[in-house]
């Protein structure tokens, strides 16, 4: 009988603030309505958006009453997993209504392109050439939500230190301050303080306002959401192209070394592990594709290095921007663009994939692991990763959980490419594009667009989904849910 | 105003993560503070459970290196919780004489020696003492002075 009470207690906490990030998700519906007064020709399109917020307004209001019942106490992990995935799940359906509502996507469609919005993934299924300022600028918007990541907007705003189990669970665990509600709000300084410098500098380099301000978005959120079909080939640029790359590369850098970084601490912030490992990486790659394949496509070294670097930026830090086509890449390049995307970007940023952190410590375990065949049977050893937050000593159980994630990655991404093989696409194309779905990188040799089967969507919002909140989360707060809701059964 | 403000900003450094080291911890977590916890034992930090957002430092205390870790120098209380009145002096010491931090307070359980340390101007909690009166009260009632 306690433990019936218990339940009913924490779920109406977990109900409240669920109810409170749909009031928030209600006021950033909003947000493109302030583009009214320069677009007014687009007026016509304002109950798309006011519809949905005023649902979203209410029904979180309704939920958030459930909170007053209970007083201030702390989430766990469990409860902030549960929190998360019901926050996500309901975030996207507010986010595809103004879609679906204007009747421009299907229920599929619209969904899908609110995943890939949220996650900051990039895929579209959106005909940017024929949408309206309004819906360009809500898909932004989305990637910025997305890319903060609800919680820890959340967090920053109204929880407070109850809510560590909140952060931990949206795989966020990197603690930039000793305090949690400081922590999230410095990350949100410094993600909107790129954003802003971005948005600068894409106006200083000629691109209109319009452009800038989504493009700068979209890249350090590491989205990809682009308002050109083209994307950002569109311009043309070299310096479009070279601002686009540093906010990427920004975009993909862990929030704590960020922090390393901006106060001034530029020896330590090279000698984080993960930054090494990623400009290692991207060193070895891009002369590689650059040489054995770009270099005869694109007539010149020189342009054969700029795509490269461009290309592989884009996919590494998961963010999708491109400047060509991949329809005449070779075999390698596109091999090694799945590679590079498998890989993602760095942990604890708004990046995607199976992380630089982690294939970084895997890698690093297997050279330990050969040199102790080298050394005397009873050596010590002390095996460390270089971590913004200093020496951080590998024990075998973050390698397991390490190994384990990866384990769990490759096989959704095993049964995702089943799933597209057998709606008859290339083992290439269903390769790349998994990849750039569970990555929440965005980029695309064609199989995704607005006349895709519906199954191959769904798998595709599934994957990005699962990619973005790191699997364990999705799994373990449903497994929860099922649990409470059968013991809640069995007591009626 | 002004000394509420100066309340929120606190960074409080706590040495040991024992029984009281982390209860306190958890405490000025909830709190909003910015806690940093230091102990030699990783074991330890078991204890600070899921209501504690600070940092943890798994280190020896009484060397400067890991104080300083602690940023021992921008702190502006340093609790010292172990379970050696000897190594709580120490690092107390330390934390007011060369850092000069604000508040230093140390836990203490040898009576007889609160009367050196407060010459030195640290504060000190003494359980002993504090048990012993509090079970006097109990038995005679709190009329008598201590």
């Amino acid at each position: 009988m306690l433990y019936t009470e218990l339940i009913k207690e924490r779920y109406q906490l977990i109900v409240g603030y669920v109810g409170t990030i749909i009031i928030g998700i209600g006021f950033a519906l909003l947000l493109p309505l302030l583009l009214l007064p320069v677009y007014s020709q687009e007026a016509n399109e304002t109950a798309y958006f006011i519809i949905p917020s005023l649902i979203a307004i209410c029904l979180g209001y309704v939920m958030r009453r459930k909170l007053k019942c209970v007083k201030e106490v702390t989430l766990t992990l469990q409860e902030g997993g549960v929190i998360v995935l019901l926050a996500w799940i309901s975030a996207t359906i507010f986010c595809a209504m103004p879609f679906i509502i204007s009747g421009k996507l299907n229920f599929t469609q619209a969904v899908f392109e609110a995943v890939s919005g949220l996650t900051t993934t990039g895929l579209s299924v959106v005909d940017v050439t024929k949408t309206s300022h309004i819906f360009l600028m809500w898909r932004s918007i989305m990637q910025f939500i997305g890319g903060a990541g609800l919680a820890v907007i959340m967090l920053s705003a109204i929880i407070g230190p109850h809510g560590l189990g909140l952060y931990n669970a949206e795989a966020r665990s990197d603690k930039l301050l000793p305090n949690v509600a400081k922590s999230t709000k410095l990350i949100m300084i410094i993600y909107t303080g790129y954003i802003l410098s971005g948005i600068i500098l894409y106006i200083l380099a000629g691109m209109p306002w319009f452009d800038a301000i989504n493009h700068s978005i979209a890249a350090v959120s590491t989205g990809g959401f682009s308002t050109r079909a083209e994307s950002i080939g569109a311009y043309n640029s070299l310096s479009i192209e070279l601002i686009t790359l540093i906010l990427m590369i920004l975009g993909t850098i862990n929030f704590a070394a960020h922090y390393v970084l901006l106060k001034g601490q530029i020896k330590k912030f090279f000698q984080i592990g993960e930054i090494r490992f990623m400009f290692f990486l991207l060193a070895f790659i891009v002369p590689l594709v650059a040489f054995f394949s770009l270099t005869r496509l694109y007539g010149s070294i020189s342009q054969g290095i700029r795509v490269a670097i461009f290309e592989l930026t884009s996919a590494l830090s998961t963010t999708g921007f491109s400047t060509v086509g991949y329809t005449n890449w070779n075999g390698f390049a596109i091999f090694m663009m799945i590679v590079v995307m498998l890989i993602g970007g760095g942990a604890g940023s708004t990046a995607g994939g199976i992380k630089q952190y982690r294939v970084y410590v895997m890698l690093k375990s297997l050279v330990w692991n050969i040199k102790s065949y080298l050394l005397p049977k009873n050596s010590v050893r002390q095996d460390y990763v270089v971590r913004p937050d200093g020496k951080f000593y590998v024990s075998s159980e973050h390698k397991i959980e390490t190994s384990n994630f990866i384990t769990l990655y490759i096989l959704t991404y095993i049964i995702g490419i089943s799933i597209l093989l057998i709606h008859g696409y290339s083992l290439q194309d269903a390769m790349f594009e998994i990849a750039s779905s569970l990555g929440t990188v965005g980029l695309s040799v064609g199989v995704t667009s607005a006349d895709a089967p519906s199954m191959v969507l769904w798998t595709e919002s599934f994957g990005m989904m699962l990619g973005r909140l790191e699997f364990f989360v999705v799994f373990f707060a449903s497994m929860k849910i099922i649990k409470d809701i059968k013991f809640m059964i069995k007591r009626r | 105003m002004m000394n509420n403000r100066n309340k929120n900003d606190e960074y409080i450094v706590i040495v040991g993560c024992g029984r009281l080291g982390s209860h306190l911890a958890r405490l000025l977590s909830k709190a909003r503070k910015s806690v940093v916890v230091i102990d030699k034992n990783e074991g330890a930090f078991h204890r600070l459970g899921d209501d504690f957002s600070g940092f943890t430092i798994e280190a020896d205390a009484i060397e400067i290196d890991s104080l300083l870790q602690a940023k021992i120098n921008k702190a502006d209380v340093v609790v010292t919780t172990t379970n050696d009145d000897n190594t709580n002096i120490l690092i107390a010491q330390i934390a007011k004489i060369i850092y000069k931090v604000p508040k230093v307070i140390a836990r203490l359980f040898e009576p007889s020696r609160q009367q050196v340390y407060e010459e030195l101007g640290i504060e000190t909690l003494c359980p002993t003492i504090l048990s012993a009166i509090e079970l006097k009260n109990i038995i005679v009632g709190d009329k008598m002075e201590v």
